[in-house]
């Protein structure tokens, strides 16, 4: 298990060094000298590279948006996880950047539109710092003569799930007569409001519940139906077990039924197909059980 | 007393009385139009006021009294004189004696503060619980206070249940030695008992609301007390946001909001009023819950009054059960059981009294019996045992109960809007109801109460309070009144409990499909002439629009025969006999023409002279209920002439009578319609809201059609439609084409049969245009 680990480590580092390769190359040589993706690859000998020099890989990087993305995408990470503490934090950041920054920041904001756009990234390390925080999600903004980065932040899943829970609509015939008339005078359908001076009734009518014909307060109904009718049921089937020639009728469509929907499951060989012939498959399902309670006691 | 026949309003009331029995003689020919001054709902406009304080020919001791600023100490001195300060007549021996028990209630001790109160603000919250005297002592105080003789404007007060307004006013007017109808009167639903010399009159909150609609300030009354507001009927609750509105515009208008239980707190926040609470006499109750639930509570019920009755010292029983006919089996088997517990082991004697809403009030009355004696001197002790409905949970005080047995349910009208379907159904009560319940056990000493359920299920279970009516109910009806109170927003108007916008939409949509209310809303004129009946909308609807069928004699007898409870009686001991007789009255063609052929045999034994309560014995009939109904046809009828709805029928050996009639029946219920799933099947399923039902057991159809009208919806274990008709599937597209506008129904069944329906109309027409 422990190497299992430790390699899957290995191959996530040596993924990530490609990336960046990657992101090398298709930064640096322009489009038309591009060689096509994959062509090559055997010949490229994959580097390894110990735990330590990873993080010399990072800082040697030549751009040096990198590590301030990175850390900004950190900040966005831990405010979505905690909201609270993030909040305290990105506002206590962008209160003390500021004063070294601010005048760069502001250039550098209004010259690049938005950060999604890497390419047009100079090397300047300070567009990182957003200047205005989302109040519904406490997410960077873009800047707001920019639409369509809005519309994307709008759109993003962080900024959904920060939104008030908004319930969906009353499933309420909208045509309906009675509908009409009370949305004419104010009441809305949709805002789970009852009727009343305040709105303050009950929202949908009350529920009759048939019970039991002279069943006792608190005593379970389902149990003792069921009861009851077993009973009944078998004083009536008594009756009719007597009746040996009626048992032997039984018998028979009892038999008759099951061969039936025996030819219905398996009469055209679909299933046997489905499952490959000579295939035992109540060995594999136990011994996994097995497995697993040996991993559960360990 | 002389002054007040000058009073123009007892003589509009008095012309139109007269003019009333002359439209019923000449039966029909009474158009002429109504004016304001005859219609007495507006009888008090034509009041000038001035005449009001004249002096009535006899000095009283409430004539140095000064409205609104009267004294407890005043009041009593002029209770207690020796004539009668309302009508100038010595009192009775009998008044002095009820007097001396009214001082004791516990609501008499705080007199003053109440008056005090009562002046200082123009609403007022009062708490008091069943037994304080609450519901016949404070309109008297008011009485006293108000002095309704000077100023004309009467003292309501409401009550939620018919019987309670009847009895209530009956016992008031005891109390204050005067004839029921004359200075103290009730009004209920299709029976009015007051007169021009009424000062307070008690009325059922639905009256009170009827009123309001041709009054929209309520200005013939100068206090409205609304009682047992705890209860929160559907015609409360619109009451109190209605008042909480006038009071507004109103300024002399007092309200007193009463409430039987302690948790006032939300009255208070409503209206923002003071509030006076007035303790009831209580003892400690004791409170024992099952171990275990029940399996079958009314079995469970039944032992445990058996249990008390041979274990308990000797206190009378209070049984809670759901329903009439759950109580009518629990009387039987406990009293059974007694019998036998007699016999065997010298258990004392005990009284059985089902207790119910729908049980006539002489039977009623019987539950104040006292509790039997012991068969011998020192044998075991007698008592009585009184099996009802939630009825005795706050508004009926029965001393001398140390016991209660509370299963923990009630019936419950719920209302589903998405189905359309109302329905009573048997549901666990709140825990403020079983505390009410328990609390009845501790009115004459420290009583037990016996819950048939666990303790974690009462915490577990049991909601803090019952919903109130508003939000189980269908509002159709609620929402024509509001809008003929002239309310016009129903979204923000100021509910207590406001309904689920659901409901409201739903009610607004069968008000539009019966063309009551226009697209924006708007009632229309068939919606005003639809809200001056007393009736729910497709009711009314039915009976304004029968004369286009020439049918409107047929159709008022059966409106009013739907008005009042089941006509027909199905004793457990002759059920056989009582379906036989039934079946003399049945008509192939469904049960709304069977109820009118059981009213047209009532009204020929009438009118052959016969005895009628016997008659109906013999054919197992409810006269009270069917002589109910021809008093409710009376007063339809009379609606009827003053708006101009003739009064016409299909001669009866014309063939067509039946089927006019049946079309008819579909003019207001052509939402209430169920086509059978397939041939052979006895499922139908509704129109529109695909609801499975089956026709209840109770019809007299043999025949399964395919279509059937029904009169409503019941939910037990399965669901029924009950009083059914059967109908052709053609009327309903020629009749209530916009409700059966295909486009609006959703695929199945039923679309594809309309629509072979409206393909096979549509060819025999172009046959006939082809001849």
């Amino acid at each position: 298990m422990l190497q299992r680990s430790t390699s899957s480590s290995h191959h996530q580092m040596t993924s990530r060094r490609d990336a960046n390769n990657e992101d090398d190359d298709y930064d640096d040589i322009p489009l038309q000298h591009q060689r096509p993706f994959g062509t090559g690859l055997h010949k490229k000998p994959i580097a390894f590279v110990s735990a330590s020099s990873l993080s010399t890989v990072t800082q040697t990087q030549p751009t040096a948006t990198k590590p301030t993305t990175g850390a900004s995408i950190a900040d966005l990470y831990l405010s979505m996880v905690l909201p609270d503490d993030t909040a305290t934090t990105t506002t206590s950041r962008s209160k003390s950047a500021p004063p070294s920054t601010t005048p760069t920041t502001d250039t550098t904001t209004t010259t690049t539109p938005s950060e999604s756009t890497p390419s047009t990234i100079t090397s300047q390390p300070t567009i990182s710092e957003p200047s205005q925080l989302c109040p519904i999600c406490n997410l960077p903004l873009p800047p707001s003569d920019d639409p369509a980065g809005l519309a994307a932040h709008n759109a993003s899943l962080a900024h959904q799930l920060c939104l008030p829970y908004s319930p969906p609509p009353s499933a309420l015939d909208r045509t309906r007569m009675g509908l009409t008339y009370l949305s004419a005078h104010g009441w809305d359908p949709d805002a789970r409001r009852g009727l009343g001076a305040e709105e303050q009734g009950i929202q949908f009518p009350l529920k009759p519940r048939a019970r039991e014909e002279r069943l006792g307060l608190g005593a379970p109904a389902p149990a003792r139906k069921s009861k009851e009718q077993g009973k009944n049921g078998e004083e009536a089937k008594q009756g009719k077990l007597l009746d040996a020639k009626k048992v032997r009728k039984m018998a028979v469509e009892d038999r008759k039924r099951r061969e039936e929907i025996r030819e219905e499951l398996f009469g055209d060989g679909r299933l046997e197909k489905y499952l490959g012939v000579g295939r035992v498959v109540q060995s594999a399902p136990g011994s996994r059980a097995g497995e697993r309670r040996r991993w559960l006691g360990t | 007393m002389a002054d007040l026949s000058k009073n123009l309003k007892r003589s509009s009331t008095d012309r139109e009385g007269s003019q009333d029995t002359k439209r019923l003689k000449t039966d029909g020919n009474g158009v002429d139009a109504m004016s304001a001054k005859a219609n007495p709902y507006l009888a008090h406009l034509n009041e000038d006021g001035s005449d009001g304080a004249a002096d009535r020919g006899f000095k009283s001791p409430l004539d140095k009294l000064e409205r609104r600023n009267t004294t407890a100490d005043q009041a009593l001195k002029a209770e207690d004189s020796d004539i009668n300060p309302w009508t100038g007549q010595p009192h009775s021996q009998q008044y002095f004696r009820i007097l001396k028990t009214r001082r004791d209630l516990p609501v008499s001790k705080q007199r003053q503060e109440f008056l005090d109160l009562y002046h200082a603000s123009q609403i007022l919250v009062f708490v008091g619980e069943t037994g304080s005297g609450k519901t016949t002592q404070i309109p008297q105080y008011v009485l006293y206070d108000e002095l309704p003789h000077l100023t004309g404007k009467l003292i309501a007060c409401t009550q939620p249940r018919r019987v309670a307004a009847m009895s209530v006013a009956q016992r008031v007017a005891d109390e204050l030695d005067v004839k029921l109808g004359e200075e103290v009167g009730y009004s209920i639903r299709f029976e009015n008992r007051t007169s021009p010399k009424t000062l307070l009159k008690y009325m059922t909150d639905g009256q009170l609301l009827r009123e309001a609609m041709h009054d929209h300030d309520m200005s013939r009354y100068g206090c409205i007390i609304l009682d047992e507001a705890h209860e929160r009927t559907l015609a409360t609750d619109i009451l109190m946001a209605l008042l909480k509105q006038i009071t507004d515009r109103r300024k002399d208008l007092k309200i007193i909001v009463m409430s039987a239980t302690l948790d006032a707190e939300k009255f208070k926040t409503y209206f923002n009023a003071p509030q006076l609470t007035v303790p009831g006499r209580t003892h400690p109750v004791e409170i024992f819950y099952t171990p275990e639930p029940e399996r079958d509570y009314v079995e469970a019920a039944v032992r445990t009054v058996l249990q008390i009755h041979a274990s308990e010292p000797k206190g009378d029983i209070l049984l809670f059960l759901t329903g009439e006919e759950e109580i009518e089996d629990a009387c039987r088997r406990i009293s059974l059981e007694v019998d036998e517990m007699i016999r065997e082991s010298d258990a004392g004697p005990m009284a059985v009294y089902p207790l119910y809403g729908t049980l006539p009030p002489h039977q009623q009355q019987r539950i104040f019996d006292k509790a039997p004696e012991p068969f011998r001197k020192g044998g075991r002790p007698g008592r009585k045992c009184i099996v009802a409905t939630n009825i005795a949970e706050t508004s009926l005080t029965i001393d001398g109960i140390v016991y209660v047995v509370d299963p923990g349910f009630s019936k419950q009208k719920i209302y589903n809007p998405r189905t359309r379907v109302e329905s009573l159904l048997v549901s666990p009560i709140s825990k403020a109801s079983a505390q009410q319940r328990a609390g009845r056990a501790g009115r004459t000493r420290p009583g037990k109460c016996f819950r048939l359920y666990t303790e974690s299920a009462f915490k577990k279970e049991l909601i803090e309070q019952t919903y109130p009516e508003i939000l189980r109910s269908n509002l159709a009806n609620t929402v024509l009144e509001l809008k003929k109170l002239g309310v016009e927003d129903l979204v923000h108007f100021d509910l207590m409990d406001p309904p689920a916008p659901e409901t409201m939409m739903r009610a607004l949509e069968e008000l539009n499909y019966l063309a009551c209310l226009d697209d924006d809303g708007e009632l229309t004129t068939l919606g005003h002439l639809a809200s001056e009946f007393p009736l729910d909308p497709a009711l009314a609807v039915m009976l304004i629009s029968s004369p286009e069928f020439y049918c409107s004699n047929e159709i008022l007898s059966v409106t009013s025969l739907l008005s009042v409870p089941q006509i027909w009686v199905r004793p457990n001991n002759a059920r056989k006999r009582a379906d036989e007789m039934k079946q003399q009255f049945a008509h192939p063609d469904g049960d709304h023409l069977t109820l009118l052929n059981a009213y047209h045999a009532y009204k020929d034994a009438e009118q052959r002279g016969e005895d009628l309560k016997k008659w109906c014995h013999e054919h197992f009939l409810s006269y009270r209920h069917l002589s109910s109904a021809d008093n409710v046809r009376a007063q339809l009828k009379r609606i009827m002439e003053t708006h101009g709805i003739e009064l016409v029928s299909t001669p009866y050996q014309n063939k067509e009578y039946y089927v006019n009639i049946r079309r008819a029946l579909l003019a207001g219920f052509f939402m209430q319609v169920a086509m059978r799933e397939s041939a052979n099947s006895k499922v139908y399923k509704t129109v529109k809201d695909d609801q499975l039902v089956m026709i209840h057991p109770s019809t007299v159809l043999t025949a399964a059609y395919d279509w059937v009208v029904y009169n409503e919806f019941v939910l037990t274990t399965k669901q029924y439609v009950r009083t059914v008709t059967n109908i052709r599937p053609e009327w309903l597209l020629e009749i209530a084409p916009h409700y059966y506008d295909l486009d609006t129904f959703e695929k199945g069944e039923i679309k594809s049969a309309l629509t072979r329906i409206t393909e096979k109309v549509r060819r025999r027409q172009a046959m006939k245009g082809g001849k």
